[in-house]
């Protein structure tokens, strides 16, 4: 299997005013094309700085002292950790800005295309000041304008006798995507594929209206303004420059293909089984409920189709049902776009609804890697273990929590982070880190206790 | 409720903010020592009969023989009926309405470059050093914008007319235009220009274009310090609104969309910061108006400002009271406004 991301000894830390913080401390990750990855661990474990770091989205103060991330064949963090290695230990919180508006240019074609995020709290993620329409939009503006061109390209150019072919090959071949790309393509209208299958598919329609609503997709009237802009598009894949610098003239061609965003914001969003997602395109965050903005916020991680989607806690700030439509969704996605999720979670009964593996942060380093169902069944390293048995249940059964505290990461212990607090503690665990070891196909523990070398 | 209902009920509020302004400054000025009325309508080498029938006759017209508050609710009366009084300064003498006609067109044109002028320079410069935070330019900003905003605004006219008038000679400094231009037109006479009394603005209606130059050069240095004084807090306060703006949630998700960094700055940034700007801008008027009263004076610019001082200084009670008046209700007026715009500029309120 193909390898989505690569994340190798990545050691991060951030510098504050009381001290150095040093969040992951050699971080090892391998993600597999279409799989769920989840991350479980305590507060403060580095989960989401873990996120972060794929992104390349750190703040001014955090610096990578080692490692790189492989994303699309991209070292994402390199500049990071060149100016790090350059600075040595004289770090400078300007320089390092610089660096990261350097990392935030290169990273543009990257972000939000083939990886995209999906953060913590739904109520403060989305602009306040900007339609939610608008902020799906935008994303697909960037990378995908080409594919906004020829949508609405290909409504203004079909007929009405091209569409009644086209339910026939739907109904001929039951559904099949690639019959009916194949027929589009040969008429020269591909941009109409999507958005039949996207009204074709779709749940709370009668049939009839389904019918009616995808023969109503063509002869669309353009004016000679759009129909220019849009062949630009088309051709070139963006828009050209002199019409997209120009101050006056770049609002009203962005318009152009911005309209024709929304409608593939609101085909998104009725995909997502947002309800009346016609209206919620044109309304601000603040107008909807915390599930619902979630929703938005996985909408635009999705726009672009990207091979892996990182979810810092989504579920965190949502209230039971909703948590589990949002579960639901990611495990429909998975099987439809084939698309890879970094899943961050501090439950693991949420983890263990859609993850395939699961990893285990303990101070910013992975203890355990194992398939779900094999991590629940024989959990090795003592944290996990912890984890597992911390986990609320029906049965009347007294619920163990873990001596002690999450390390303090200005000073973290030596050797094994965990050393302070495991009940199985021997002499090498304050000595030495305990490398990754495998214990059985998937199964990776880092502990000494299955090392064999414990002596 | 309707944003109609809100603006009748703000448009309810000016009364007794209006009546409580004029009140004080009323009293204030009519419990001087000598009676400013009298002085000012009886010359003094009026002597006997004729004196005695004249004290009579202003006694009775502006009932001075009753209590102040009782005079006030007079004069609050004649205000009513839309008689805003005399006024009598070396500048102008007459009714109070045709000098607000002739002054407060001056005052608005170097109110508005001045607003301009603050835009073009607050908001990008502050956006900016918040962008490039601790850079060169950004401490070069913050220590310039902190100068300027310690400094009186009399301070900043002077060292300008110095700097720019007098040394370098770049730019005229004093009144509306050159005199020798203007002597012979056929539209201008007496210092005033027809029809909108803003002398650019005539010049341009009559395609008089030298004048127009000169009228223009005339209103940069009192509109340029006028803007100088203020833009220094707009930069301060966009500076800290941006910062604070570039660490939300909502910024990295933008950054994590992969748009460029003009789009995250100037749109998803810039568009939040400006939010606590709009009330700044309330104040901004306040202290425009304030200003004007300085700056016209220091550049002898037949503006409001300058009325008011000659009014101030010549004990002139109508033309005090008047633009008293005059100052509250563009005030309140700007400060309505600008809790209006707000309902359009930011989607969460909804009046």
């Amino acid at each position: 299997m193909s390898e989505v991301l690569k994340v190798k000894e990545v050691k991060q830390q951030f510098y504050t005013r009381r001290g150095i913080y040093k969040a992951l401390n050699g971080i090892e990750l391998e993600l597999r094309k279409g799989e769920v990855f989840g991350i479980a661990g305590e507060s403060g474990s580095g989960k989401s700085t873990l996120g972060l770091t794929i992104m390349g989205l750190l703040p001014r103060n955090a610096s990578v002292t080692s490692g790189s991330v492989l994303l699309d064949g991209k070292d994402v963090i390199a500049p990071l950790r060149e100016y790090a290695t350059k600075s040595n230990q004289k770090f400078n919180f300007r320089r390092n800005e610089n660096v990261i508006k350097k990392m935030n240019r290169e990273l543009s074609t990257i972000r939000g295309n083939k990886v995209a995020m999906v953060f913590q709290d739904p109520m403060t993620s989305l602009n306040p000041v900007l339609q939610v329409g608008y902020q799906v939009a935008e994303t697909m503006l960037v990378h995908q304008p080409r594919t906004l061109a020829m949508r609405r390209l290909a409504r203004a150019n079909a007929k009405r006798s091209d569409l009644n072919e086209a339910l026939k090959v739907l109904r001929a071949t039951e559904s099949d995507e690639k019959a009916l790309e194949d027929f589009f393509r040969n008429k020269g209208l591909e941009g109409l594929t999507e958005q039949v299958i996207s009204i074709w598919r779709r749940k709370d329609l009668a049939d009839a209206k389904k019918e009616k609503m995808i023969l109503s997709l063509h002869s669309e009237k353009l004016s000679w303004f759009d129909r220019f802009v849009l062949n630009a598009v088309k051709e070139k894949g963006n828009l050209p420059s002199w019409l997209s610098k120009t101050p006056i003239l770049s609002r009203y061609t962005r318009r152009v293909l911005l309209k024709e965003g929304y409608l593939k914001a609101l085909e998104l969003l009725s995909t997502l089984e947002v309800p009346n997602a016609d209206k919620v395109i044109r309304m601000y965050p603040h107008e909807l409920s915390g599930g619902m903005r979630q929703r938005i916020v996985i909408a635009i991680a999705l726009a672009n189709n990207p091979e892996l989607v990182i979810m810092d806690e989504p579920t965190s700030a949502l209230d039971v049902t909703v948590q589990a439509q949002i579960l639901e969704l990611v495990r429909h996605l998975k099987v439809k776009f084939n698309t890879s999720f970094i899943f961050i979670s501090h439950d693991l009964s949420v983890l263990s609804e859609v993850c395939d593996r699961i990893g285990i942060m303990y101070g910013g380093r992975i203890v355990e890697i194992a398939p779900t169902k094999e991590i629940f069944d024989n959990p090795m390293h003592p944290y996990t273990k912890f984890l597992i048995a911390a986990i609320p249940t029906l049965e009347e059964k007294e619920i163990q929590e873990i001596g002690g505290a999450v390390p303090d990461m200005r000073f973290p212990p030596s050797g094994c982070m965990f050393h302070p607090r495991c009940p199985y503690i021997m002499e090498i665990c304050r000595e030495r880190v305990p490398d990754m070891i495998q214990v059985s196909k998937d199964h990776y523990v880092a502990c000494f206790l299955y090392s064999g070398d414990n002596k | 409720m309707k944003l109609w209902v809100y603006i009748v009920r703000r448009l309810l509020l000016f009364i007794p903010t209006l009546i409580g302004l004029t009140f004080i400054v009323f009293v204030l000025s009519h419990s001087g020592g000598t009676n400013l009325v009298l002085a000012e309508y009886v010359n003094p080498r009026l002597t006997g009969e004729a004196r005695t029938l004249l004290i009579q006759k202003l006694t009775e017209e502006f009932h001075l023989n009753q209590p102040i508050y009782i005079q006030y609710f007079y004069w609050l009366y004649q205000i009513m009926q839309g008689n805003w009084g005399y006024t009598n300064t070396p500048i102008f003498s007459g009714s109070v309405v045709t000098a607000i006609e002739l002054f407060l067109p001056n005052t608005a044109m170097i109110a508005a470059v001045a607003s301009i002028l603050i835009w073009v320079i607050g908001v990008p410069l502050g956006v900016y050093s918040a962008v490039n935070r601790d850079s060169a330019t950004d401490q070069v900003v913050r220590v310039g914008s902190f100068s300027l905003y310690a400094m009186p605004i009399y301070l900043i006219a002077v060292a300008l007319i110095l700097a720019v008038g007098v040394y370098l000679k770049i730019l005229p400094f004093a009144g509306v235009v050159n005199p020798l231009l203007v002597s012979n037109l056929s539209w201008y006479h007496n210092g005033i220009s027809y029809p909108t009394h803003i002398i650019l603005i005539d010049a341009i209606l009559h395609n008089n274009w030298q004048v127009a130059w000169n009228a223009f050069l005339h209103l940069l240095l009192p509109s340029l310090t006028l803007a100088l004084a203020t833009v220094a807090s707009i930069i301060r306060i966009l500076r800290a609104s941006m910062l604070e703006v570039l660490d939300q949630d909502y910024i990295r998700l933008a950054w994590s969309k992969g748009i460029s960094a003009k789009l995250v700055y100037n749109l998803h940034a810039r568009r939040n910061a400006l939010l606590p700007l709009l009330t700044l801008f309330g104040l901004t008027v306040a202290f425009l108006l304030g200003g004007a009263v300085v700056i016209e004076t220091v550049f002898s610019y037949p503006g409001i400002g300058y009325w008011t001082t000659q009014a101030l200084l010549n004990n002139d009670v109508g033309g005090i009271m008047a633009s008293t008046l005059l100052f509250g209700l563009i005030l309140v007026s700007a400060n309505l406004i600008l809790d209006i715009a707000y309902a359009f500029v930011d989607p969460r309120i909804r009046y």
